[in-house]
């Protein structure tokens, strides 16, 4: 995971955090679904992954991202990217992750 | 960097009616057999028998299968179902044909209503065969798993094209051989070549989805469809032509299938990184065990082993039992629960994720009914199966009951499901990130 403003990316992390995805139970960051996030002038972006293509809850994730970022962060334009490359493997899930995945 | 399209799903008025119809049939067959414990003493064409499967397989397995398969479908291929119109039209056609069907079957009439009942299942398989391979055709790669359900979409037409045969058969006899041949091999295209293969395409997808597993290696898969196509093609052709000792050889290439298929799924949970599993993983395990009885029994039921035609025509029954009311019947019991709550929280949801705390797709549903459910559904089969192996009303009557007790545990948990309405949603503060 890249983040190209420290302090803003961070704090954007941690908001990202409050979303939980609706199967597993473990929010995006952890799970490994958030691989970059930008800021551009104004402009917010986020690439975001999916644990497989074609997943029904794509749109369900990329609008939670997009609200709850335009919500904290209302001086900045919010931009979500859907990648499937790298794609993602159970090796991206943090060691937090890991842990709640542990304790379920 | 690829950028990702937005999600395939469909309108939830394409999906939904039929969990709720499933629901209702589940609930029917159970009372059906409620009223059905002297059918079970004899030979398995009988009125009673012949509704209680057909509401099992049509009002109940298929139509939950479809509308599930109408979500899932986009997930396993990786775009959007060719046609959600052709999909309302399946639904109908299916809802009036099963009825019909039921209706006839039950007070054996063999004319008209049933001929009707035949052509409407017939359309809705032939419009749901178009919408599954037009589907299969915009996918962006090929898959073993596509190969699998556009398979199984093919035998589901071809068990209602000789359905429709069978019924116009009864009235105006058309077909060379006797009934009770084809009434087997219709059967057997409906189990293994409809449901076996379809619950393999889109298991072998959703299984190790949902335990965080990502298995790469698709050899078993690819054996297990060529040898589970193999053996129902050679048992069809050897049924019309030939009628050779050599059925129990089919059967054991369809069950080395099944088992490379199993094998598989072992390798997915030796991989997986999520070891907890929930009740609607667990209830699925129960069906993959129960799976093993019907395997042994093909070869009981199909070797002469010098069986008493009282047991043997008992042994008959609990073979499809097990298949219906058993795997079939265990396995919707439990995906249900990964499927339909993560249907109605996305559309429920949506607009609200990501400004409110919105509850997860697992509190939608009650957890004690579910457990309640999965253990009388066990306990009632069980009871049922020996029963019938016993030729005991009363045992029969007694599993009948229990049985009739999970379906309405299942039918509540699904029309809470159902009927779910969001309210009391409390905007998110920030900084406490919980998870």
């Amino acid at each position: 995971m890249e983040t190209q403003t420290p302090d803003t990316g961070q704090l954007v992390l941690d908001t990202l955090k409050n979303i939980i995805d609706p199967e597993i139970g473990i929010n995006i960051v952890d799970l490994g679904l958030v691989y970059q996030v930008s800021l551009d002038k104004q402009v917010l972006g986020v690439d975001l992954t999916l644990t497989t293509p074609g997943c029904p809850m794509s749109g369900t994730i990329e609008t939670a991202v997009v609200q709850i970022l335009e919500n904290r962060f209302p001086e900045y334009q919010v931009q979500v990217q859907l990648v499937w490359s790298p794609m993602w493997t159970t090796d991206m899930i943090t060691d937090e992750g890991r842990r709640q995945l542990d304790r379920m | 960097m690829p950028v990702a399209s937005l999600s395939n799903s469909p309108s939830k008025w394409v999906v939904l009616p039929h969990y709720g119809f499933a629901a209702c049939s589940f609930l029917i067959l159970s009372v059906l057999l409620l009223f059905s414990t002297d059918a079970f003493s004899g030979h398995y064409f009988h009125p009673k028998l012949l509704t209680l499967t057909h509401v099992a397989v049509l009002g109940w397995a298929t139509m939950l299968i479809f509308g599930a398969l109408y979500q899932l479908l986009p997930v396993v291929l990786e775009c959007k179902l060719y046609s959600e119109r052709l999909a309302y039209y399946t639904f109908g056609l299916l809802a009036v044909g099963t009825v019909l069907l039921a209706w006839s079957f039950w007070y054996f009439q063999l004319g008209a209503v049933l001929h009707v009942a035949g052509c409407c299942l017939f359309v809705s398989f032939l419009l749901f065969t178009i919408n599954v391979l037009q589907t299969a055709r915009q996918a962006p790669k090929w898959t073993i798993e596509a190969d699998f359900i556009a398979t199984s979409a093919i035998w589901l037409l071809l068990t209602g094209f000789l359905g429709l045969l069978m019924a116009v058969n009864f009235t105006n006899p058309l077909l060379p051989h006797d009934h009770l041949q084809y009434l087997k091999l219709h059967a057997h295209m409906g189990m293994v070549g409809w449901f076996l293969l379809l619950v393999i395409g889109v298991g072998a997808k959703l299984i190790p989805m949902f335990l965080l597993a990502h298995p790469k290696d698709t050899f078993k898969l690819n054996w297990a469809y060529n040898l589970i196509n193999g053996g129902l093609v050679l048992f069809l052709f050897d049924g019309l032509f030939f009628r050779s000792p050599l059925v129990p050889l089919y059967a054991g290439l369809v069950v080395g299938g099944v088992l490379l298929f199993l094998l598989y799924l072992h390798d997915a949970k030796s991989q997986a990184q999520r070891k907890d599993l929930d009740l609607g993983m667990q209830q699925t395990l129960v069906a993959l065990g129960l799976l093993v009885l019907p395997l042994v029994l093909v070869f009981v039921v199909s070797v002469d082993l010098g069986l008493p035609p009282a047991v043997l025509s008992s042994l008959y029954l609990v073979y499809g039992l097990s298949v219906f009311l058993g795997f079939v019947t265990a396995l919707i019991l439990g995906q249900t629960f990964k499927t339909l709550p993560f249907i109605v929280w996305m559309h429920a949801y949506q607009r609200h994720v990501g400004r409110y705390k919105t509850p997860l797709p697992k509190d939608l549903y009650h957890q004690g009914l579910l457990r309640w459910q999965n253990s009388s559904y066990l306990l009632g089969y069980a009871v049922l199966v020996a029963g019938i192996l016993l030729r005991e009303q009363t045992v029969i009557l007694t599993g009948s009951l229990i049985f009739c007790l999970a379906a309405i545990l299942y039918t509540v948990n699904v029309f809470r499901m159902l009927l779910h309405k969001v309210h009391d949603l409390k905007p998110f503060t920030y900084g406490n990130a919980n998870a």
